[in-house]
């Protein structure tokens, strides 16, 4: 299911592994992306609320479909229902990669 | 039954190919400068029609990151742009936060937000279901355009669009003058915005062999010309508020003009072939809304798309609502500077109109080299006029035989009670 058809995907793994900074960082790029508001991405940390970033019932699902293509993963929007944090949504996504990044 | 209030003009907007604002706008119309260029929005190869009234797509990047937007829909960046200005002008928006305050938002477009349209379509053929945006509705739906600003300035009085194609933004200015003249509200942000330089969209206007295919940017668009031969797709959005006057003098802003007639009717006989009983209906309705005799008004601002349809049927039109008065007015198309802007020309040309009083100066019409021997009236010449009479009127007609026609005065200071 994951990186299997888009090039370039899984580049940065070599072994189709991503570590936890990795996930951390195409994150972030995606919010960057995604996000209405005028946020200093530098010192977004895994304890941030993604709330606070700009993100609201609505947007967050375009955020949730943005992962899902970029990631190449399929999973529902309850799923992620708990999610409050940047380091929530990291670890929910490591574990759907099924990588060593789970651990930190 | 309520009084009829006098219903004035407190704030001005515009993003448009002449400029993205109303200084920059009436000094280029002034001075004779078009906003038509050849295609860049899309690949012109593709088209038969080349010559277009695009906005500058730097202009627009720069006015969007002054306001920390994110370009979303054209269609709607266009009008949030067109209607921060006149927010601001009629001192309801800017500074702090914006505090909920009760202004009406109603908003004409022929096209709607289909870029949004085109964008979704296109998911779902290359991604299927799984393809579909979450916010895929809130993106789709026209009244987002109008349900943005409402939010975002967080305007309390009812929000919605109008659509009607080329009479969308004078039908939305019509009925917000009626809004405001009954009492139903003091304040009304009204409008339109159209952008249909989607590839799908554009190429069907180019099939429908209405627009020109004149390649020279400079002399495609010729309203009334004998050498004219069709209109120029143009963009763009124009804004106006609306306000009792009893409420624009108690708040103490600045009065730019009078909205004091609209009239309406339907060609109920072709879809696209206009009729000249049914758009001389529209301008009669006005003048008799507006309490105005034909000889009072000093300025037509036509619909004139430059069309060899619209313009001999208008010239008509004017003629037979006007009667001899027809052989003193004043008439100008602004096309020629800003092609067709579609659902948004009525705004944008309605704030030409009240410029034109306020400043007792019209645009010229360009590329009007030989008027067509058919359209026997008083053109505007080749360099912006004097007009004199303080009275207006702005015609526009569509597509599905709709005419709006509007009336404007210019306003006097301490006009008194009249």
């Amino acid at each position: 299911m994951r990186c299997s058809s888009f090039a370039g995907m899984c580049k940065t793994t070599g072994e189709n592994k991503m570590t936890r900074q990795e996930v951390t960082d195409k994150l972030r790029a995606l919010m960057r992306k995604t996000s209405q508001k005028q946020v200093d991405w530098d010192s977004v940390a895994e304890q941030t609320e993604i709330a606070s970033l700009g993100f609201d019932s609505l947007s967050i699902l375009d955020l949730i479909y943005d992962i899902q293509s970029a990631f190449e993963l399929e999973f529902e929007a309850e799923e992620v229902a708990g999610v409050r944090t940047v380091g929530d949504m990291v670890t929910f996504l490591a574990g759907k990669l099924g990588s060593a990044s789970g651990q930190g | 039954m309520r009084d009829r209030r006098k219903v004035v003009v407190t704030g001005l907007g515009v993003v448009s190919p002449v400029g993205l604002d109303e200084s920059t706008l009436w000094q280029n119309m002034i001075g004779g400068r078009h906003g038509i260029r050849l295609l860049s929005l899309l690949n012109a190869e593709e088209f038969k029609s080349k010559s277009v009234a695009e906005i500058d797509q730097t202009l627009l990047a720069a006015a969007l990151a002054a306001r920390q937007m994110r370009p979303a829909d054209r269609a709607g960046d266009l009008a949030t742009l067109a209607a921060a200005q006149a927010l601001e002008a009629a001192g309801l928006a800017g500074g702090q936060e914006p505090v909920a305050k009760r202004v009406a938002v109603v908003i004409g477009t022929g096209g709607g937000v289909s870029e949004s349209v085109e964008d979704a379509y296109r998911r779902y053929w290359e991604g299927g279901l799984k393809g579909i945006r979450p916010t895929t509705i809130v993106r789709v739906i026209n009244n987002s355009i109008s349900g943005n600003i409402s939010i975002k300035y967080r305007l309390t009085g009812p929000n919605f669009v109008i659509t009607s194609a080329c009479a969308s933004a004078s039908n939305a200015i019509g009925m917000a003058m009626r809004m405001v003249r009954d009492g139903y509200e003091d304040k009304v942000l009204c409008g339109g915005t159209d952008s249909l330089f989607s590839r799908s969209l554009f190429g069907a206007w180019d099939k429908i062999g209405a627009m020109s295919k004149n390649p020279d940017p400079n002399r495609a668009s010729r309203p009334f010309d004998t050498d004219r031969d069709g209109f120029v797709m143009g963009e763009g959005a124009a804004m106006i508020v609306v306000e009792s006057e009893e409420s624009a003098k108690a708040r103490g802003v600045r009065i730019r003009g009078e909205i004091c007639g609209y009239g309406e009717s339907s060609d109920a006989d072709h879809f696209t072939r206009p009729s000249s009983a049914g758009q001389a209906a529209a301008i009669r309705a006005a003048l008799d809304d507006a309490g105005v005799r034909p000889d009072e008004v000093g300025f037509v601002n036509a619909h004139g798309t430059a069309t060899e349809a619209n313009d001999e049927c208008e010239c008509q039109s004017i003629r037979d609502a006007l009667g001899n008065a027809a052989d003193d007015v004043l008439v100008a198309s602004n096309k020629s500077f800003f092609g067709h802007a579609m659902g948004a020309s009525g705004a944008l040309e309605s704030v030409v109109t009240l410029l034109g009083l306020e400043n007792g100066i019209v645009p010229p019409n360009l590329n009007l080299d030989h008027p067509d021997p058919k359209c026997t009236l008083r053109f505007v010449p080749g360099t912006a006029t004097a007009i004199v009479p303080p009275v207006a009127i702005k015609n526009s007609f569509a597509f599905g035989g709709t005419n709006a026609v509007l009336v404007f005065r210019r306003y006097v200071q301490d006009h008194g009670g009249k």
